[in-house]
């Protein structure tokens, strides 16, 4: 036992394993089917995944009696690592993961029977239903309902803002099941097929002219009764618990996605001539390009601790919070000094042809204005890191989303 | 990968906080930085007994060659009890310097700065505040020393002087005895209570054994000290910044304003949790950089981030802490502006400039 941050020969030797594999299969061959949305785990991409899948590198973490390889924690923190480095597509993983990780926890006999080795194949990714027009940050305020009918749970509800919706196998579509004493009972969670009759599911096109967003409407959506996930009623209370590692794992690979962004930016830099002299020699460029380098650095020690504490099942109370926070708003400062550096360029979209580097700057500063957002935005997140981590004295008034 | 400090590494921290709540807790740490009067000799002599004068000094010289990060959890505890900057100056910087000498050089020293008898103190700025690229004073082997330098720390009580001169060819190093009669020290009142000298040096002789390193090829010592230094001096910045926080958190509780507390406001909710964010990143490069001095890793980009950030940041918490405090912080009598000018004092040793220029370079800016 003694401070180190060396994550071990067999990591290292992992994460040569990956890069080697990465080399051989470069990312950029891989078809694309759903957009970008800046967090670092690049675009949408059902080849990429099953390639992952090929590999055994979805499952290896699970408990062998999910059809797992129990491998270390940290094979999955040095995958995602180099995958972001590498801008590789692995859009749809995460949402896998949290999926497998729920299902494992606390998901009946046949959705661990039927899903989970889908899931191992990269044959089932998922979408997430919470948010919906009258609920973002305060999601206790949602309408969307389930009623029994025989052995089956009948749908009826509007859900709003669910990446990537239209071209995922399941959404997890948290719904309210009863009428509890308080607004966090009485919810359950379900996973329901995209292709279930009843469901509608419309495009929102984004900010940067892709689709990342949908809208999807259940009316009178019929599931399966052992689709329901985890405990009937107790669907938001479960939620939060897994909360936090999905916190974790949707911006561990922020950092090193970043510190990909800056490779970018140092190398327009260096080629990059203004007024006869190179854009590097810039005290300012040179100074803030430094000064954004330490803050990534920072990060990507910040998610080394809580990795960390997660794997020692230390608990953890405001540091995802704080983490995610800290995450998204360097990634802001990254993006908007990107444009910056492009002078005159940045005012050009992402598909003009005179765009640097493929017009990335530009998709990825327009991607970052949603990060603060999603997943409990930078306001709620610090009342959670003040109250939690700090023990201020909540104001008593509901519960928002990432409290 | 590993977050857990040892158990020995816990038991320092424990026996720094309870030492340093007794012999310097804030009010004295308050009134010495008022007056002027500077560190206590018997409070270096006690802290020497605990043995942490002789952390950094190699074993057979009476030190026990602890590790930076050791020093890091150490400087943590000074930081957060506004501990003047002595500590870091002589029992890192300089003792890395003396280390690097002859034998004979160490032998004479170190003993005696591990038991807390003597301590060095380092003659580096120029009057015009320039560090190592800029170093004027000129010192030859066989010749004397002439001339000034400033900023320097503890000249008055300090037993040796370590002179960063123009010599040789590059830098010399010269271990002076402060009480040479041609060594002149006159103070200057500082913010933070530091004692800070203007040093002349009229006619003391440069022997050769009295060079440090080759003569001419001193930056290279004189370089690695001040990183193992800046990483110190970090975690000093860490630990006050650490200190500014929880006296902040605790007022924000107890501090009743429109019926509750101020901490129930979400304004001043948010501000403590940059305050957080802050500490505790800054924290992650401070203990990464130490990881790496202590693994023989090259530090130098980790080295320059940590003192970078730690000191914009810990400014940065220091001036939010004064609009959570309101008027109170402004008042002499509050221990804020101590803190927050120990922060400034530390930051100040930090070249923002040429650590930035080492990233740039490290992140391949060409
Ligand atoms: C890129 C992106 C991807 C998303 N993906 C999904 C998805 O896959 N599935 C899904 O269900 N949803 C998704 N969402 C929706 C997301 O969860 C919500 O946007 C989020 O919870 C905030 O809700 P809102 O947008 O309605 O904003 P609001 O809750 O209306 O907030 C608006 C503003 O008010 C502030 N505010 C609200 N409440 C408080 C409070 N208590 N204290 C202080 N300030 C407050 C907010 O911080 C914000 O600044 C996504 C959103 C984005 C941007």
């Amino acid at each position: 036992m003694s401070i180190d941050f060396a994550l071990g020969a067999e990591a290292e030797a992992f994460a040569a394993e990956v890069r080697a594999w990465l080399a051989a299969n470069p990312p950029e061959r891989f078809p694309i089917d759903g957009m970008d949305a800046g967090y670092g785990s690049g675009a949408h991409s059902r080849p990429f995944l099953q390639a992952l899948a090929a590999q055994g590198w979805i499952s290896m973490t699970w408990p062998r009696a999910f059809g797992g390889a129990e491998r270390a924690f940290w094979t999955k923190l040095v995958l995602l690592e180099e995958l972001a480095l590498a801008g590789a597509p692995f859009g749809p993983l995460t949402g896998c993961d949290q999926a497998a990780d729920a299902i494992m926890a606390r998901g009946s006999e046949r959705l661990a029977r039927e899903l989970l080795p889908r899931i191992a194949r990269g044959d089932a990714t998922f979408w997430q239903g919470f948010s919906e027009p009258g609920a973002g940050s305060d999601l206790l305020g949602l309408t969307t309902e389930a009623r029994r009918d025989g052995d089956d749970w009948v749908i009826r509800g509007h859900k709003i803002w669910s990446s990537h919706a239209g071209i995922s196998s399941y959404g997890l579509v948290i719904a309210r099941t009863a009428r509890g004493a308080s607004r966090s009972d009485g919810l359950s969670m379900f996973v329901v097929d995209s292709t279930s009759p009843g469901m509608e599911i419309r495009p929102i096109v984004s900010l940067t002219g892709g689709v990342y967003h949908y809208e999807v409407f259940l009316d009178e959506v019929r599931v399966p009764g052992d689709f329901l996930l985890g405990t009937e009623h107790q669907g938001f209370r479960e939620l939060l618990q897994s909360l936090d590692t999905d916190r974790f794992w949707g911006r561990f690979y922020k950092a090193p996605a970043l510190r990909r962004v800056l490779d970018q930016l140092v190398r327009h830099a260096n080629a990059t001539s203004r007024g006869g002299a190179p854009l590097s020699r810039d005290a300012y460029v040179r100074r803030t390009l430094a000064e954004l380098a330490t803050d990534i650095e920072a990060l990507r020690l910040y998610f080394y601790r809580i990795g960390w504490m997660l794997a020692e099942q230390v608990p953890t109370r405001y540091e995802t919070a704080l983490g995610k926070v800290f995450a998204d708003e360097t990634g802001q400062r990254v993006g908007a000094f990107g444009l910056e550096l492009l002078g005159p360029h940045a005012a050009l979209a992402p598909d003009s042809p005179w765009a640097p580097l493929g017009g990335a700057i530009q998709h990825f500063y327009l991607t970052t204005m949603g990060h603060t957002i999603a997943g409990g935005t930078s306001e709620v997140l610090r009342t959670t890191v003040a109250t939690r981590g700090l023990e201020l004295p909540r104001d008593g008034r509901g519960v928002a989303r990432g409290a | 990968m590993d977050f857990r400090p040892t158990d020995q590494q816990r038991m320092l921290a424990a026996v720094a906080r309870d030492f340093l709540d007794k012999r310097w807790p804030l009010a004295v740490a308050q009134d010495v930085a008022r007056d002027g009067r500077g560190l206590p000799n018997d409070v270096w002599r006690e802290l020497a007994a605990l043995g942490w004068a002789g952390l950094r000094v190699p074993g057979d010289l009476g030190g026990s060659e602890a590790s930076l990060l050791d020093v890091v959890l150490l400087a943590e505890e000074m930081g957060r009890a506004a501990f003047p900057a002595r500590y870091v100056t002589s029992a890192v910087v300089a003792t890395a310097i003396i280390a690097a000498g002859t034998s004979a050089q160490r032998q004479r020293v170190l003993p005696a700065m591990s038991a807390g008898d003597r301590f060095a103190t380092l003659a580096l700025a120029e009057p015009d505040g320039s560090g190592p690229d800029g170093i004027a004073l000129t010192a030859e082997v066989g010749r004397t020393l002439d001339g000034v330098k400033r900023f320097v720390l503890d000249a008055d009580a300090a037993d040796h002087v370590i002179v960063a001169a123009r010599g040789g060819g590059g830098v010399t190093l010269v271990l002076v005895d402060a009480r040479h009669p041609g060594v002149g020290v006159s103070s200057t009142t500082t913010m933070a209570g530091d004692r800070l000298f203007e040093v002349t040096f009229a006619g003391v002789p440069v022997r050769a054994d009295d060079v440090i390193g080759p003569a001419g090829g001193g930056r290279a010592i004189l370089d690695e000290a001040l990183a193992h230094g800046a990483v110190a001096r970090a975690a000093e910045i860490v630990g006050t910044a650490q200190r500014i926080l929880d006296l902040t958190v605790e007022h924000a509780k107890v501090r009743v304003q429109s019926g509750r507390p101020i901490g129930a406001f979400q304004a001043i909710q948010h501000a403590c949790a940059d305050l957080l964010r802050d500490v505790e990143t800054a924290r992650g490069l401070v203990y990464h950089a130490a990881w790496r001095v202590d693994a023989g890793r090259d530090a130098a980009t980790a080295i320059a981030m940590a003192s970078a950030y730690a000191g914009t940041r810990g400014l940065a918490v220091a001036r939010r802490a004064h609009q959570i405090f309101g008027a109170m912080g402004y008042s002499a009598e509050h221990p804020l502006h101590l803190l927050h000018k120990r922060i400034h004092a530390a930051s100040v040793e930090s070249d923002r400039a040429a650590h930035l220029d080492t990233i740039a370079r490290a992140i391949g800016l060409a």
